[in-house]
């Protein structure tokens, strides 16, 4: 055992390539052992009198998932932060490019693990561009019908991860009540509790079966009241109010600059949605609001996301009532082959736009598949956000824009 | 009954021989990190320091191992665990302390909150309301490495993150426990073929008990853990030597 290499030295690598361990990614040093690169590296890795960097992550149970922040203090405050990304990232673009049209939307589901639907749904649209093929519509009622159930889980399991990060451990678990009856309901529907796997190219995997209306039926009567219940535990609690309202205030312009969607440019004051802005599915058919808030601070964030669960509550008994009968799969060979070409396809989910680009160059695999992820984008405003707060702050600022890192680093 | 050059040598009790570094200092490399060109299916072997047979000619007379690089890692004291058992003038009732110790720690298991990726949704969904852990005696999750027992894997290791997770384990005190929940902790699961990923944790840290799944249903990781309440009330009083690669016995 010899002590750890100079800086800029490595020891010669295992002869297994797929075992080589980052060394320096087990040292929790905060500062990189290597020269600056750029000249915000050197800025920001220079201390001023009085600061001091503090590491947090990769392992931190308030960073929602495997995240590293190099935060830079002076005293309580955080002056500077620089996120290290990369500790999830399992290469999913590339897997996709090695697997046919059909596996690939199994590679799409854990991206964002608690909206897997959301992660399907605009890779399948774009396949379904590609091929040109007509989707029953009962098959667009069920995913309507199902993505939003998967809105509602995501939505009620922010307001849980949302106090906890503030310190508040009870609503975690009401929320978890909440996201465990849908998940129930769509292991029903879909034979999984977490990564469904169910979008097909031209429709969905399975039609609505007895148990899932049955569980639905009985969720629905009571869903409104339950959910009341659950914000009646944080919007009148003056605590939680007053810490959350004014801060990490977003203003409209940055928002845009910052390509910010979803609930988080919505509590902003602008009212784009793409369910309305660039309608796909049957959202056309669908009578439903766009919650906004001028304010753009934490609470804002936090409202709008509560007040889309109500909205969506609404989607879903349009989607009962209007749903038509019919076939759910389009028919389709097993193995397709678009004509060569690119589609672009992009949805409106629980955080914002997920949208899916995909080459194809006539054979039975993607050459290329490039996926948006809203995580990525609204974590990249945490830099603009967190600066002048305090530590504890941070952590809620950066909750409140919710992201997973199964999506940020893909 | 075990003798030892000196009371408690080795066994981490008195001033000289407690671990000379802590284990986040800088340049205390983790062990299993540092054990790079050993094929990583075979047990690392550590030389025994912490007992010396009865019988003077047993085991090669107690010489220092032929091996070269185990001597190093002798001399290094990285090796060495303070494994948390009773020693020096105590080390008349280890048997019996043990087996009462186990039996209690059995019923008491701390995991660390340490989720990955997706599997960690499933982890604490198994901890709240529905399917509540704690009826077991697994209690709710600790943030730090320093207080927890069992290291739940939750969720796809990627290579960058393999360095930092066997760090989080080398700072778990003795005795200590590792779960693998999911396919990709197992085997590598649906990432088998990523370029980023680690096809199962075994490679990397030992494993007691393998959930799979992709993810295991909170029911699932639930019956993990009574497994591995099993598995330590049966390996009462004597631990085997850790070794990277599965230690399940057969029966378990």
């Amino acid at each position: 055992m010899t002590a750890a290499p100079p800086h800029g030295q490595r020891e010669a690598p295992s002869d297994d390539p797929r075992v080589q361990l980052d060394q320096d990614a087990g040292v929790f040093e905060p500062v990189p052992p290597y020269p600056p690169r750029t000249e915000r590296e050197a800025e920001f890795y220079t201390l001023g009198d009085g600061e001091m960097f503090i590491n947090m992550g990769p392992q931190h149970p308030s960073t929602h998932g495997v995240l590293r922040i190099v935060l830079k203090l002076e005293g309580e405050v955080v002056v500077d932060l620089d996120p290290v990304l990369g500790y999830l990232h399992r290469g999913v673009e590339k897997l996709c490019e090695n697997a046919d049209y059909h596996h690939s939307i199994a590679y799409l589901d854990p991206l964002e693990y608690i909206s897997s639907l959301f992660c399907e749904w605009p890779g399948v649209l774009a396949f379904e561009k590609l091929l040109d093929v007509q989707v029953p519509r009962r098959a667009e009622y069920i995913r309507v019908l199902s993505t939003e159930l998967n809105r509602i889980l995501s939505h009620s399991l922010f307001m849980g991860w949302m106090a906890l990060d503030l310190g508040g451990l009870t609503p975690i678990l009401w929320s978890f009540i909440e996201r465990d009856e849908i998940a129930e309901m769509l292991a029903a529907l879909t034979g999984q509790r977490l990564l469904y796997n169910y979008l097909r190219i031209g429709g969905v995997n399975g039609d609505i079966n007895h148990e899932f209306m049955s569980r639905l039926g009985d969720w629905m009567s009571r869903a409104t009241n339950q959910i009341e219940n659950n914000l009646g535990l944080l919007n009148q609690n003056e605590i939680f109010v007053r810490r959350m309202r004014g801060l990490g205030k977003l203003d409209k312009e940055t928002a845009f600059r910052m390509a910010v969607t979803g609930p988080n440019l919505r509590a902003t004051g602008v009212p784009l949605d793409f369910r309305r802005a660039h309608p796909y599915s049957v959202f056309p058919e669908l009578e439903f609001d766009i919650p906004t808030r001028d304010e753009g601070d934490c609470l804002a964030r936090y409202l709008v996301r509560m007040d889309e669960i109500k909205q969506s509550l609404r989607i879903i008994d349009q989607c009962i009532h209007k749903m038509p009968d019919g076939p759910v799969m389009a028919k389709l060979p097993r193995l397709l082959r678009p004509r060569p070409g690119r589609a672009y396809a992009a949805v409106e989910g629980p955080r914002g736009q997920y949208a899916a680009y995909v080459v194809s160059d006539g054979t039975d695999q993607p050459f290329r598949m490039r996926i948006h992820d809203p995580s990525f984008v609204h974590l990249q405003s945490v830099g603009v956000l967190m600066p002048g707060h305090l530590i504890a702050d941070a952590m809620a600022v950066m909750a409140s824009l919710d992201p997973i890192m199964g999506g940020v680093d893909k | 009954m075990a003798l030892s050059k000196k009371p408690g040598a080795g066994l981490g009790v008195g001033p000289d021989d407690a671990t000379q570094t802590s284990s986040d200092a800088t340049g205390n490399t983790p062990s299993a990190l540092a054990v790079r060109t050993t094929a990583v299916s075979e047990p690392i072997v550590v030389s025994n320091t912490l007992w010396r047979s009865v019988d003077p000619n047993a085991y090669q007379g107690s010489l220092e191992p032929e091996i070269t690089h185990l001597r190093e890692l002798e001399a290094s004291g990285a090796g060495r665990r303070d494994n948390a058992r009773w020693s020096g003038p105590l080390e008349v009732i280890p048997t019996k302390a043990d087996y009462v110790l186990d039996l209690i720690r059995a019923n008491s298991l701390w995991p660390l909150l340490s989720g990955l990726a997706c599997c960690a949704m499933e982890m604490m969904s198994s901890a709240t309301s529905r399917n509540d852990m704690d009826r077991w005696g697994m209690f709710p999750f600790r943030a730090s490495p320093r207080q927890a027992d069992v290291l739940i894997v939750a969720g796809t290791l990627t290579t960058k993150m393999a360095g930092p997770l066997v760090r989080l384990w080398e700072q778990m005190p003795e005795p200590k426990w590792c779960v693998a929940m999911g396919d990709c902790t197992c085997s590598g699961g649906r990432y088998k073929r990523s370029y980023a990923t680690v096809e199962g944790i075994d490679r990397v840290m030992p494993v007691d008990v393998y959930v799979p799944g992709c993810p295991p249903r909170p029911e699932g990781l639930i019956y993990g853990m009574m497994k591995l309440q099993q598995l330590v009330k049966d390996r009462r009083g004597h631990w085997p030597d850790r070794a990277i690669g599965p230690t399940v016995p057969a029966d378990v």
